[in-house]
């Protein structure tokens, strides 16, 4: 009951001190077949400022992107990396805190001058849901390449923590 | 010879480069550099004829301006010269004669569609001047060279389709025959190169080249017959990369030959191949 009581401490004192962030990026790339597409995109991203982590994989056509802690990193610096090198850049998987906010009828968070906005149908059916701090593992809709903006729908896999 | 081995060994920390997908050795691809990418190639190549062999060490420095258009530039050191001219580029990426070349890639068309798979179409325009005064005894000029080609990639399965054509300008009275070729290139990746990045990746290519040489003007004359030559050239390359460096080599025999007169018959073409990037 006093470890629970001490981690329960440090959560909440990490969200106390945490930034709005990305933590975690799994970016899917297609068109990507060959040892130095994945040598160039990687050495692509390693330039991204608080990259602690980089894996590409061409077999799952993905780059693992694990990010240090107050990194400014946005998804649209990834997805821009990708176009840069040829391929194209599709849907994410994203493990995120921020503050989680209902803007009218859409909960909407801000990471790093970024707007990820909830998807219209699950905002609708989801519920307990707060505004607050949150950390969550969200699904970045694919969005046209010529087209990148800081704008991204979501969809929401999981909430990892929040603070209320 | 030691003096551009120290250079390109020299050069090597200080090129800065992204990778990009990297095709046939002999047929025209369609991969393009990463926008603000280099690459580095150095190619030993040999042309046998009947009574004479061409060795040659050519170097290419690219850079992508986009992730599209790629410009590269091409130089030769010519160690032997054939005495009578094959009337081929040898390699359409990168001419096996003596030519200086600069050229610009774009790929006009690309879908990415799948993990590792896309489809893209490269058009190639290419201006060169020669590094010697005669090819055989035919005086030669600057030459321009135009390419489509369009190709697929996988994972596992290659395929490339392309044609071009080169001209070469008149010099004085002599004129060396222009060179309309189609090439096609299928490649493959067997499940033991599967294994993925930054393990070793190995492909497997048949390529194949089909070039029209048109007749040399010497002296005013069209030299006869007027017909154009008609060669089939087939045969394995193979491409290994890893990391950095990539290694490809590879030779093409003549399958069909129908030449004119004052164009040598040829036996093989060797190359091999190493890239770097950075």
């Amino acid at each position: 009951m006093k470890k629970l009581g001490i981690v329960f401490t440090l959560v909440i004192l990490g969200f106390q001190f945490a930034n709005a962030q990305l933590i975690k990026v799994v970016q899917e790339v297609f068109g990507m077949d060959c040892a130095p597409c994945a040598y160039g995109l990687e050495r692509g991203l390693k330039k991204l400022d608080g990259l602690e982590k980089i894996v590409v994989s061409l077999n799952d056509g993905k780059a693992y992107l694990t990010l240090a802690s107050g990194n400014t990193v946005t998804l649209k610096k990834i997805q821009d990396e990708v176009k840069k090198n040829g391929f194209s850049a599709r849907n994410a998987k994203v493990i995120m805190i921020g503050d989680l906010n209902k803007v009218g009828n859409e909960w909407v968070m801000k990471v790093n001058n970024e707007t990820f906005k909830m998807e219209d149908r699950q905002s609708l059916n989801i519920k307990n849901l707060a505004s607050g701090l949150v950390k969550m593992s969200v699904e970045v809709a694919d969005e046209d390449d010529k087209q990148l903006s800081n704008n991204w729908a979501i969809k929401i896999i999981e909430i990892l923590a929040l603070e209320r | 010879m030691k003096k551009y081995l120290f250079i390109i060994i020299a050069f090597f920390p200080l090129i800065k480069i992204n990778a990009q997908g990297h095709g046939p050795l002999y047929g025209l691809q369609t991969p393009t550099l990463a926008k603000g990418g280099f690459d580095f190639n150095a190619a030993a190549m040999s042309i046998a004829t009947e009574n004479d062999q061409s060795f040659m060490i050519r170097y290419v420095w690219s850079y992508g301006i986009t992730e599209d258009v790629q410009v590269n530039i091409t130089t030769p050191t010519v160690i032997n010269r054939l005495s009578i001219p094959t009337g081929t580029r040898g390699n359409s990426n990168m001419p096996a004669n003596g030519d200086i070349e600069a050229s610009i890639w774009y790929r006009f068309f690309s879908n990415a569609f799948g993990v590792g798979k896309r489809i893209e179409s490269t058009a190639v325009l290419s201006g060169s001047a020669p590094t010697e005064k005669n090819r055989g005894q035919t005086k030669v000029s600057n030459s321009l060279h135009a390419a489509v080609s369009t190709g697929y990639a996988s994972r596992t399965w290659y395929a490339w389709v392309g044609g071009g054509y080169q001209y070469y300008f008149q010099k004085g009275p002599d004129q060396l025959g222009d060179l309309p070729y189609g090439s096609l290139v299928v490649g493959y990746r067997p499940n033991l190169f599967m294994g993925d990045y930054p393990k070793p990746d190995w492909r497997i290519f048949v390529e194949s080249l089909a070039e029209f040489p048109g007749n040399n003007s010497f002296e005013g004359q069209l030299t006869p017959p007027s017909e154009r030559g008609k060669k089939v050239m087939i045969g394995p390359s193979f491409l290994g990369l890893y990391g950095a460096w990539g290694l490809s080599f590879g030779a093409l025999f003549p399958a069909y030959q129908d030449i004119n007169q004052n164009i040598a018959k040829e036996k093989y073409r060797l190359s091999f191949n190493i890239s770097y990037w950075l």
